[in-house]
Formats: C-alpha cells, sequence, structure tokens
C-alpha cells in the first residue's frame, strides 16, 4: 500500500514536471487518454471503425516520415511496404492458416526484405530520381500481381482473412495499442543516436561521411525500419478489412501517405500522425455533401500549405510554444524566461 | 403587442413546418443504396433505386403484415473506384448510422467483396448490382449461414459473360461464312487490362474450336489515341472478324479509325463505350457496324417488362438504364415481392423465400442457382428463358438490337427470339 502510494506520488510528480509544463504534451497525453478511453463514451462501431483506420494509416504516416522525413530518402512508392505487408500476411492467413498473431509480424517480415531489396539499387539514387525510382515499385509489384493469379488472387485481392479479434471493443483495443506502441517507437528512434544519424544524412550526407559513419548501412537501416513498421500497418490493414487487394499497392495510396506527412509537418513522426487524425476522419465528415468530398478534402490541404508551409502541427506547436535561445529547452509561449535556465525568452 | 404577434406567428409556422416534413406514415423501410456515385455506374445505381421507389410509394407502399411501408433511399458514395477504404466506412456507416435495412448496388470487386463481409456482419440482405465476379456467390455455398444475405442482382457472372461474348462471335462469323463464303479469320483486339486477361485466354483457346482461323492478338493501351499501326496488323493479316474487348476510351479510337480506314472487318465483343448513348457522335458516325453485348436496347424487348422501364428511364434521365440501373430490378421485383410474401423485414425469412422464387425482370428471368453439392449460392440463371443480355449494333446511327436472333444455346435447346430484333449487318466494304 505504501509502495503504491509512493509510485503514485513519483507518477504525480514526473507528470506534474515533464508533460504539465508544455501544451504540446499536454495535447498527446490527452490523445492517449482519449484514445484509450473512447469505447468508454462511445461504442459506436463506425467510429471505432474510423479511429482503427486511422490508427492504421497513422502508423504508415509515420514510418513515411522516419525514412523520407528524417533521411530524407524521398519515398513516392510507400504503398509498396503497406502492399507487401498486407499481401504476405493475407497469403500466410489464408493459404498456410497462420493466426494474425503470426502473420502480422511475419509480413512486417517480408516487407523488411523488401526495403532491403529496394534499398540497395536506391542508394545510388537521389533527389527526383530516387523518388521517381521509389514510384516503380508498387507498379512492379502489382504487375507480378496479377501475373500470379493463382497465388495472390488476381485483380480481387485474397479474400476471408481471420479478424484478430472478433470483439469490437477487444479489437479497438489491440489496434489503438500497437499504433501508440509503434508511433512511440518511431519517435525515440527519431530522438536516439540513430536518429541523430538520419537527420544527419539528410541535411549533409557527405558530412556524415567525412565523420567516418557508414551511410549506406544507416540509408540501408532507415528502409528496412520505415519497411517493417509499414509492414505491420499494411498486415492489421488486410486482417482488419478482410481482404488484402491490388488497391494497396496503387499509387494514389502513396501519394496520400505523402500528403498526410506534409500536412501534418515532415520530420516530426507526430505530425503525420496528428495529420491522419485529422484528415481522416474529416472525409468522412464531409459525407453529407458527397460531390464535392474530395474538393473540399483539397482545399483543406492547400490552404493549410499555403499559410503553414511546415505543416500544421509545427505551426501550431510555434504559437503555443517557444524555444529558449540559450539553451533550446522548449516553454509555453507565455513564459517570459526558461523554465530551466530562466534565460529571457523573448 | 405587435412583437408578440409575430413571435406566435413565427412559432406556429415553425411547427407546420416540422409536421408537414415528418412523413405520414408509420415505419419505413429503409434502402441504402451504395456506389461510386461520381461514376456513371453510381448514377444508374441511384437513378434505378429512385424509379424503383417512388412506383412503390406511389402505389401506396409495401405491405408489411398489417402494415403499409413507404421505401425511403439512403444514397451512399462508395468511391471505391479511388479508395476501397472508403467504400467499407460507406458500408458500415449505412449499417450503423442509416440504419438501413437492405442494401443494393457496389461495383468493383475487391470493394464488394469487402463491403459484402461488413453486411454479412449485420445479417442485411445486399443485392450486387455490378460486379461480375463468381467469387462473391461461391462464399453463399462455402459458408451459407454467414454469406446467405448476398444475391447477385445484376450482371450474371463472368463466366456467363464470355460466354455470351462467343455466342456473338458465332452469330457474325455464321454471317460472313454465309453472305461472304470466306473461311472465318478472327482477330482478338482488348485493351491491356488485367480484366480482360482472363478472356484473352479463354478466346484464344475457343475461337479456333469455333472453326475460325485466330489470326492475331493485339493489346492497345486502354487510353491509346491512336490504333493505325495495329488496324495495318490486322488488316495484313487477312482478319474479316475483330474480336473486341474494351472498356475504356479506346473503344471510340478504335472504332473511329477502323471506321475512317474501312477495315474489312466486322467488329464484335465488348465495346463499353459503343453501349453509351453518344458513341455515334464520339465516333462522328464512323462507329457504324460496331457490335457490343449490351443490357437494355431502345425497341427491343426480352418481356413485357421491358418497354415501360426503358422507356420510363430514358423518359426520366434522357438515357438508356446501363446495367447498374437494374437496382430498380434488384427493390421492385425482388425484394418487395419476398418482404409482402413472408410480411416480415427478417432477413433470414426473405433470403429462405427470394433463393426460392423465380420471376421475370425488365431483363429477362430471375432464378437463383445451386452448385454442384445442390447448396445454394445466389447465383443468376443464364440462358435461354433466362437472363441473356443483348447483342446490339450501331447501324446508321441507330444502336439496334441483332442477338438473340433465332439463337440456340444448344441443339437440343430451344430457339430465342426477343421482340425488335433486326438482323446483323455487314459492313458494306467486306464485301468488295
Amino acid at each position: 500500500m505504501v509502495a503504491a502510494g509512493l509510485y503514485l506520488k513519483r507518477f504525480y510528480t514526473v507528470v506534474r514536471g515533464e508533460v504539465l509544463v508544455l501544451p504540446s504534451r499536454i495535447i498527446v497525453a490527452l490523445f492517449f487518454l482519449v484514445l484509450l478511453g473512447m469505447p468508454l463514451i462511445s461504442q459506436n462501431p463506425y467510429l471505432i471503425r474510423v479511429i482503427v483506420l486511422a490508427s492504421i494509416f497513422a502508423i504508415l504516416a509515420a514510418s513515411w516520415d522516419l525514412l523520407s522525413g528524417f533521411t530524407g530518402q524521398m519515398n513516392f512508392g510507400h504503398a509498396l511496404f503497406f502492399g507487401v505487408g498486407a499481401y504476405a500476411s493475407a497469403m500466410l492467413n489464408v493459404h498456410l492458416h497462420i493466426p494474425p498473431w503470426g502473420s502480422v509480424p511475419l509480413g512486417a517480415a517480408a516487407a523488411v526484405m523488401t526495403g532491403l531489396i529496394v534499398g540497395i539499387p536506391c542508394l545510388r539514387l537521389k533527389h527526383t530520381y530516387l523518388a521517381l525510382t521509389t514510384m516503380a515499385f508498387p507498379i512492379i509489384l502489382m504487375g507480378i500481381v496479377f501475373a500470379l493469379p493463382d497465388l495472390t488472387g488476381g485483380e480481387l485481392g485474397i479474400s476471408g482473412l481471420q479478424r484478430i479479434s472478433n470483439s469490437l471493443i477487444v479489437n479497438y483495443y489491440i489496434y489503438i495499442g500497437i499504433m501508440l506502441v509503434l508511433c512511440t517507437i518511431m519517435w525515440k528512434i527519431t530522438d536516439s543516436h540513430t536518429g541523430i544519424i538520419f537527420h544527419a544524412i539528410r541535411e549533409d550526407e557527405l558530412a556524415v561521411k567525412a565523420s567516418g559513419i557508414n551511410t549506406t548501412r544507416y540509408k540501408l537501416m532507415a528502409f528496412c525500419l520505415s519497411g517493417f513498421f509499414a509492414g505491420i500497418a499494411g498486415g492489421l490493414y488486410a486482417h482488419y478489412m478482410r481482404i488484402a487487394g491490388p488497391s494497396t499497392l496503387e499509387v494514389s495510396m502513396s501519394f496520400m501517405v505523402v500528403i498526410w506527412a506534409v500536412f501534418g509537418g515532415i520530420a516530426t513522426i507526430y505530425g503525420p500522425i496528428a495529420a491522419v487524425f485529422i484528415l481522416f476522419p474529416l472525409l468522412e465528415f464531409v459525407r453529407f455533401w458527397p460531390e464535392y468530398r474530395t474538393l473540399i478534402f483539397a482545399v483543406v490541404v492547400l490552404l493549410i500549405l499555403l499559410y503553414m508551409p511546415e505543416g500544421l502541427i509545427p505551426w501550431v506547436r510555434d504559437k503555443i510554444e517557444k524555444e529558449c535561445p540559450r539553451c533550446k529547452i522548449r516553454n509555453v509561449a507565455t513564459r517570459k524566461t526558461c523554465r530551466v535556465c530562466t534565460a529571457v525568452l523573448d | 403587442m405587435k412583437r408578440e404577434t409575430f413571435g406566435w406567428s413565427f412559432f406556429v409556422t415553425v411547427c407546420l413546418v416540422i409536421f408537414m416534413s415528418v412523413p405520414v406514415w408509420g415505419r419505413t423501410i429503409k434502402i441504402g443504396v451504395i456506389g461510386p456515385m461520381n461514376f456513371v455506374q453510381g448514377k444508374g445505381h441511384w437513378n434505378g433505386a429512385v424509379m424503383a421507389a417512388e412506383e412503390i410509394n406511389a402505389r401506396g407502399g409495401v405491405q408489411v403484415g398489417n402494415e403499409k411501408m413507404k421505401i425511403e433511399l439512403v444514397k451512399a458514395d462508395s468511391n471505391e473506384f479511388l479508395n476501397v477504404t472508403d467504400a467499407t466506412n460507406a458500408m458500415e456507416r449505412l449499417m450503423t448510422q442509416d440504419k438501413v435495412d437492405f442494401v443494393v448496388g457496389g461495383f468493383r470487386t475487391e470493394a464488394v467483396l469487402a463491403m459484402q463481409d461488413i453486411a454479412m456482419d449485420y445479417k442485411k440482405i445486399f443485392i450486387g448490382c455490378g460486379a461480375a465476379s463468381k467469387i462473391l456467390c461461391d462464399k453463399v455455398g462455402e459458408n451459407y449461414n454467414r454469406y446467405k444475405y448476398w444475391f447477385r442482382g445484376t450482371p450474371f457472372n463472368e463466366y456467363y459473360l464470355v460466354a455470351t461474348s462467343f455466342a456473338h462471335l458465332g452469330v457474325a462469323g455464321a454471317a460472313i461464312k454465309n453472305e461472304l463464303n470466306v473461311p472465318v479469320k478472327c482477330a482478338i483486339v482488348a485493351e491491356k487490362a488485367t480484366w480482360a486477361e482472363g478472356m484473352v485466354k479463354a478466346a484464344e483457346g475457343t475461337i479456333p474450336k469455333m472453326g475460325f482461323e485466330l489470326s492475331g492478338i493485339w493489346r492497345p493501351s486502354p487510353v491509346a489515341t491512336d490504333v493505325t499501326a495495329e488496324l495495318s496488323a490486322i488488316q495484313k493479316s487477312g482478319a474479316n472478324l475483330i474480336f473486341t474487348i474494351f472498356s475504356s476510351s479506346v473503344g471510340i479510337t478504335f472504332a473511329r479509325q477502323a471506321g475512317e480506314l474501312k477495315i474489312p472487318a466486322v467488329q464484335v465483343g465488348i465495346n463499353v463505350e459503343a453501349q453509351k448513348d453518344g458513341f455515334w457522335e464520339a465516333t462522328k458516325g464512323m462507329g457504324n457496324y460496331v457490335f457490343t453485348m449490351n443490357t437494355y436496347i431502345r425497341g427491343v424487348e426480352y418481356n413485357e417488362m421491358t418497354k415501360p422501364f426503358v422507356e420510363d428511364y430514358y423518359k426520366r434521365f434522357g438515357e438508356v438504364p446501363t446495367y447498374t440501373a437494374d437496382t430498380h430490378t434488384a427493390i421492385l421485383q425482388g425484394l418487395v415481392p419476398s418482404i409482402e410474401a413472408v410480411g416480415s423485414l427478417d432477413s433470414d425469412k426473405i433470403v429462405a423465400h427470394m433463393e426460392n422464387r423465380e420471376y421475370l425482370v425488365p431483363s429477362g428471368k430471375v432464378k437463383y442457382l445451386k452448385d454442384a453439392q445442390g447448396r445454394p449460392t445466389h447465383e443468376l440463371a443464364w440462358g435461354p428463358g433466362y437472363l441473356t443480355s443483348l447483342g446490339g449494333q450501331w447501324q446508321d446511327g441507330k444502336f439496334v438490337g441483332v442477338w438473340p436472333n433465332k439463337w440456340k444455346a444448344s441443339p437440343t435447346a430451344p430457339e430465342v427470339t426477343y421482340k425488335g430484333m433486326v438482323p446483323l449487318k455487314l459492313p458494306p466494304w467486306m464485301k468488295k
């Protein structure tokens, strides 16, 4: 009892000292709480569906940001990893009867292998050339899918996949839990030593090489890591939809990921996640005006990019928080002095 | 005082408006119409359903036990050509937000497969009006208890579509033999698209069996704007019959350029562009003698129900109905009589009644099939006396029906000719 009280006191101290000091951290904490508490407020299957799908796409968008945002390896064919994850999970589940807890990680492993295969020829390419080359890969895979209809189901895809859980709420918590864990891992990666090297490669690869760092290894690692997370998203999507079809490899899927990331803010991880949780429900919300749904979506994205070129979330963050010019610690915008070094903020 | 009077008047007006907007009848039967509403296929879904609902409501509604219920349609844009996830969200919304009793529509198979699962989760009858893939009905046979709420509304499955195309080829081949007294040499021209792959393979195997010589296979892009190279090669190959498999704009390009070059061959098969009323203008009259499969043609009657439906549709929407407009049939002749017969909206009771019925529809007669093990598949029967579709040909600016015209599916089968059929015409430049 005493130990529990001590833990609670320590938890409160951490929350007060680390979370409540910054509005962005409060928002993230609220996001976690709202997602985890949603079934207590409403168990509407439509709402749950929208949140679950947004969670899957949030993993996908964040995985793109890890590769293209942080490492600067501009990937316009991210649907490849998503599609490989979806198809591999579907084939393992339907043809070999491997349950979802096995098929999803194995699908992600297949996506990692794909990341390696795609990454090697892409190492020599940069900028536009890299973007165009990566765009070709999902199209090639789609050709393979159509060429092997007995295995892949051709244009019909592979249907009849097993659900992760038959309970709406259990399913919800599994998807939300996986999303929160994976996105936190991605965020921690970008905050780690490896993440700093990823960032440095994007800024000046030559300088990183000159520092004795094997950039080839790190770039391949970025492809594999991104492939892993996108592959998990693909596997989860296939099991949720109960079908893995050619639409998972379509060019529009690749571009949607880029739109989410750019809208939310590149090289942030949380930006693309927030963007998915804004844009995906927005598309559902404007169903009352079906003829103009896509137009409304496009106008919203254009306006945001026009007035907030760095993305929505960095813009909001800069409005509510200030960075200390001396110690680089972030402070709430209303403060006059830094909360750590007491330097004047304005 | 004046202000008070105004306040009361306003209150009474609001009450009246609310009172008038509440339907005078009790519960309604909610039918979800799902499809790609910004595309011609979705428009067909909606138009057909609207006509059916208006017709039923005009006669007082549906008799469900002791209660008379009106039909209320709920439009759901599946956006399935662009986004399959969107389609499933639309279906979930129909089930849980709009709380529909039945659903009709769907087009792209990948999306319909995903939507089918959602409808089955909620045990709601879903009548597919667009996707031709057999797999949708195979599921009913394989897992009846789960998938029994799925019915195929239109079209008949892909295998029957291919069989119909070959019947059309046979008619054209026979005309060439009889009128020109020359052996038939057939070229296959299919757009480079996945859906055409199976048909090309089937045609490659079947054409020689039909006694025709296969002169070659050409695969232009679905959006090609110039096919003169292919046409020159086809002419050089000596082909006098061209089996077309087009669903995109290449159908217009190919027909127009073949007409301009007066290629001495008749085009037969599937050309979706040629099914549209604007084809004649689009080809500037060069699409004359193009023969394509279609479901409805003005002036052709499968039975006594065809003409009223086609003419009413034409009057209302200014075009001949496409096959996705058979949501009309699905509601009017499929669902409603079964609801009235069982006197309930209970899906299980309606399924049990619907799967055993045989009934006339404007495009023939509906009968639901069973598989080899005798399990219901809710697959549509194809053939003489049931659904056959039509073969239409552009003849001097008019799209006319040419098939089935004294058609026998097998030597022992009854001869089929629908009212309004005219003989197939070979392009006059073939006779030189």
